[in-house]
């Protein structure tokens, strides 16, 4: 590795000297040559995951695609019990962390590492928020009836009464009869205040957004577990102008999670028809 | 240094150190503050109704989001272009996973009301590796529900 040491010690701000020449600054690993050698690979890795991830989420798109290909009304029908503001107030608050995480990124570039530790600190506090704002859109979905599996799709089940006798009106089924055959629809108030009808197999067009916003609301809190890695190692003092790899790749993933959600708000609360 | 510069000439040229191109704090605001006006269009865009073009419409405005996050906030401008391909690559494969299903869909009869899967439509029987009914009851009347192990669909 001495053909390479030459190079590395002439800009390298930490010099580690190890008794045999080779003056690799702590950072870079034995197996690249330089720093900005390093720096690329890990660069390339990450998109190269990342577009693992998009596959990943692809799958769930295609599902999307399929069911509404197949009924179209299921959808127009059953996005109206999805709340617009609360979704586009989410959206903005995604796109102000991804803000602050390019910040970060950008912080740790200039070698200022206080502020890129209370960029951080905001990325983590938005992805907290959009949780919150989730919990509260999961919570009211779960009391009007809309998880599948409760009472979606089970026409002998008499669902839509609790254990307690109490009829819950909005409360979706297959069929009214546990007899009949034909599926029908059911009336349910949206989020607007409006009687709509659920045609059947509206449990399709849930399903898939619990799935897909759940897989999403996963990447979040994996997104904060590693945006609070770096923040940590940040306080430590582990990045440097010479160094900001960590940093810059978390907010990348950081970045992904807002891509992802960019095509899953306008997908799930805003296509169909408008009232 | 020029922004046409390869992301090689970044990692390679010079002394061997990681040297980024560095936007400026008001440039990453700018880039925010289009991303919010796209968020409220697309919201303001919803509340009419173009037919068939709604979902065209939302996805073009959703692209254009998508673009400059990946362009900006992820740096792929100034990046090398290899990051880009590889970005680009998962949305080509991601098309063909789509466009196939898709076609394949439309060799497969279509839904039945009142049976809950899907039929042949000249003929009515169950299309084959089609969704099952959706029914245990509607299996039971028609009495040609697709087998549960031919198909994809778990319920």
């Amino acid at each position: 590795m001495t053909t390479v040491s030459e190079t590395a010690h002439a800009g390298a701000t930490h010099d580690d000297h190890d008794g045999h020449g080779d003056a690799h600054p702590s950072f870079l690993q034995h197996h690249f040559d330089t720093p900005a050698q390093q720096f690329a690979a890990s660069k390339l890795g990450m998109w190269v995951f990342i577009a693992t991830e998009i596959l990943m989420f692809g799958g769930l798109f295609c599902a999307y695609a399929i069911t509404r290909a197949l009924e179209p009304q299921v959808y127009d029908q059953s996005h109206h019990f999805l709340n617009k503001i609360l979704g586009a107030t989410n959206t903005i608050v995604l796109l102000f962390s991804s803000l602050t995480a390019a910040l970060a990124v950008r912080s740790a570039q200039v070698g200022k590492r206080n502020e890129t530790s209370i960029y951080l600190v905001i990325t983590i506090l938005c992805a907290c928020v959009f949780l919150v704002v989730k919990y509260f859109e999961y919570s009211h979905k779960f009391h009007l009836g809309l998880l599948p599996g409760h009472c979606f799709g089970h026409p002998g089940l008499s669902a839509s009464v609790l254990p307690n006798g109490q009829e819950v009106g909005t409360c979706l089924r297959m069929g009214a009869n546990p007899d009949s055959v034909t599926p029908l629809w059911v009336r349910a108030i949206d989020e607007s205040g409006h009687e709509q009808l659920l045609p059947p197999r509206a449990n399709m067009f849930f399903a898939l957004y619990f799935v897909m916003t759940g897989l999403h609301g996963l990447h979040v809190i994996i997104g904060m577990s590693i945006l609070t890695w770096v923040l940590i190692k940040n306080q430590q003092g582990k990045f440097s102008k010479a160094y900001f790899t960590p940093v810059d790749l978390g907010a990348l993933y950081w970045h992904l999670v807002d891509l992802v959600w960019i095509y899953l708000f306008p997908l799930l609360y805003l296509v169909g028809k408008p009232e | 240094m020029s922004s046409n510069a390869s992301a090689e000439a970044h990692i390679s040229s010079g002394d061997g150190n990681v040297h980024v191109h560095i936007a400026s704090v008001p440039f990453y605001v700018g880039i925010f503050v289009a991303l919010v006006f796209l968020t409220v269009l697309t919201v303001a865009v919803s509340y009419f109704d173009f037919g068939a073009a709604n979902t065209v419409v939302a996805m073009l405005i959703a692209t254009a989001k998508a673009s400059l996050v990946a362009t900006f906030f992820m740096h792929l401008r100034y990046d090398s272009l290899f990051n880009t391909l590889c970005f680009l690559a998962a949305f080509v494969f991601l098309a063909i996973f789509i466009l196939i299903t898709y076609d394949d869909l439309g060799h497969r009869g279509e839904v039945d009301p009142d049976y809950g899967g899907t039929v042949m439509p000249q003929t009515g029987v169950a299309a084959p590796g089609s969704m099952p009914a959706t029914s245990a009851t509607a299996n039971e009347t028609t009495g040609e529900g697709p087998p549960a192990a031919g198909s994809g669909e778990k319920k």
